[in-house]
């Protein structure tokens, strides 16, 4: 039942090759998900942004309160890492519903599945953009000058968006197949939030320090908010990401591969 | 010269329990399908034939061993009782559903016509539909802009076409629809049901623009049990029974074999 053919990874690979170079087709249906909010109310997805402020500002009072930071100190760094997180978790979670939003697209034509990964991780990548600003006028305010690490920050973000990639695509497969898992997915996340150093430090867990270096969530998270803060990322945050990045893609690739062909009958 | 060619295919839908879907379920208790366990195998007047599949799970066997071979200029009718693979054979052609066993080759792009509708998006304009529904056809940016004004013509919609077609009646929407699907030239055209649209003064219009259109069509497939239709458009047939091809060869041949078939059940 397990079985692996060499049929199984070349349609895999057909898949994800023509997904990618319809890259035009996932913009399109991406950029057309984004206007549809901006369609429905003339805020659009910066209403979004805007309750994204609202929770920074709760989120950035509280942290300096309970954990004795600086407002300065802990606004920037509560903004920054959210903004990952919003953009981590609204991922996943869409992952999980992604096959069966498209389904009416999938089970009337031929179209890589590849396809509406890349449209629901680009989305999301929109969304994620318009609440930059937040974290603008944060860093303007309270002057935050981001470090000479910034060069490679893009890099940084681009891992973080790869490794975000198979974890909607996993999410995505299984959840076609378990109705029940995209609750359950969205249960794992939300502890993952107190888990993941996005409110404290992680030197602020002391002895427990453990639990946030062994959670992969946050290397991604510093990887992309140290340059921010003006700190620098560390070779360990980087090797953690990329192998995360990696492996990780390995092991979907091969898990899409044998059951990307059931996922249609699932719908 | 376009061709399409199916050797062998076999085509099985999983049963699943409404319990079978839920992960918590499957994981806790390891027995399948307790709830279908009572259907017999024993086969019935309509439907694919139910049996059990590779891994022991009731299937519906909805294609059994389909075989045919279709050229360039064959305009196919695929005629069969409720149930009897239609559908399955039109999306599986299509490359929708990838078959457990045989092999489809198709020499042209396999364009299935399924739903008029698809990528059309209620709170865009008419003209921003004709954008995404050709997109969703496949259409370049190019193809698009040089059959904007032909659509826009066709349509008779005036105005309506600078409004949110959720302002459209079903009538007018459809119009619209079915003007920008009949854009295209398919090589190998998979329908089912005839497409059309509009009142009784438009459907002359409609009437010819769908001729030029089928002219333009390489191959036509089409499923249908309107049998003065399909005398109408097609000069070959196939006959589906219980998810097996039982008669195929020229039209007014496989439609008395459907006629007959019919007749048998009716007495």
């Amino acid at each position: 039942m397990l079985a692996l053919t060499s049929t199984h990874l070349d349609s895999a690979v057909d898949d994800l090759r023509n997904g990618l170079s319809s890259w035009r087709l996932s913009h399109f249906l991406a950029w057309q998900d984004v206007k549809q909010r901006y369609r429905r109310s003339t805020l659009g997805p910066l209403w979004m942004t805007l309750s994204f402020g609202i929770q920074i500002f709760t989120m950035g009072f509280l942290s300096a309160f309970l954990f004795g930071a600086a407002l300065a100190k802990s606004f920037p760094y509560v903004c920054s890492g959210m903004l990952l997180w919003a953009l981590i978790t609204q991922t996943i979670n869409d992952g999980a519903g992604l096959f069966v939003a498209s389904a009416r697209y999938i089970t009337q034509i031929k179209c890589p599945l590849t396809v509406f990964l890349v449209q629901t991780v680009w989305r999301n990548v929109i969304i994620a953009a318009h609440n930059v600003v937040i974290y603008v006028a944060i860093a303007l305010f309270f002057v935050v000058v981001p470090s000479r690490s910034m060069v490679l920050w893009p890099l940084g973000l681009l891992l973080v968006v790869i490794c975000l990639s198979w974890m909607a695509l996993v999410a995505a497969v299984i959840s076609a197949r378990y109705r029940d898992v995209p609750l359950m997915i969205s249960n794992i996340i939300t502890v993952l939030f107190w888990l993941t150093p996005l409110m404290y430090f992680p030197e602020q867990l002391g002895k427990k320090r453990f639990i946030a270096d062994y959670n992969p969530f946050t290397h991604m998270i510093a990887l992309v908010r140290e340059p921010l803060l003006g700190g620098t990322p560390t070779l360990n945050d980087w090797l953690v990401v990329l192998a995360l990045a990696v492996v990780g893609w390995v092991g979907t690739f091969l898990f899409f591969a044998r059951f990307r062909s059931r996922i249609v009958y699932w719908l | 010269m376009l061709s399409i060619i199916g050797k062998d295919i076999h085509v099985q839908f999983p049963i699943y329990d409404p319990r079978m879907r839920s992960l918590k379920y499957s994981l806790g208790i390891k027995h399948l399908a307790k709830g279908i366990s009572r259907v017999t195998t024993k086969s019935w007047d309509v439907g694919g034939q139910i049996g059990t599949g590779e891994t022991g799970r009731i299937v519906v066997k909805a294609l059994d061993g389909v075989s045919f071979e279709v050229f360039e200029g064959d305009r196919v009718a695929i005629l069969g009782r409720n149930g009897s693979g239609k559908t399955t054979l039109l999306r599986t052609l299509a490359g929708i559903y990838e078959p457990v066993s045989g092999a489809i080759q198709a020499v042209g792009r396999v364009f299935p016509l399924f739903d008029l509708q698809l990528g059309m998006d209620l709170d865009a304009t008419g003209i921003e539909n004709i954008w995404l529904r050709g997109k969703m056809l496949g259409l370049t940016t190019k193809q698009i802009r040089d059959a904007l004004d032909d659509i826009a013509d066709f349509t008779e919609l005036g105005d309506y076409l600078h409004m949110p077609i959720r302002a459209y009646s079903t009538g007018m929407a459809l119009r619209l629809a079915f003007a920008i699907s009949t854009a295209i030239t398919p090589e190998i055209l998979v329908l089912d049901e005839m497409i059309g649209a509009g009142d009784d003064a438009f459907i002359a219009r409609a009437d010819a623009r769908l001729k030029t259109f089928l002219a333009r069509t390489g191959i036509l497939i089409i499923a249908s049990h309107s049998t003065s239709m399909l005398r109408q458009w097609c000069n070959k047939g196939m006959l589906l029974e219980h998810g097996r091809l039982v008669a195929q060869g020229s039209l007014e041949d496989v439609v008395s074999a459907y006629q007959s078939e019919v007749a048998a059940e009716r007495r």
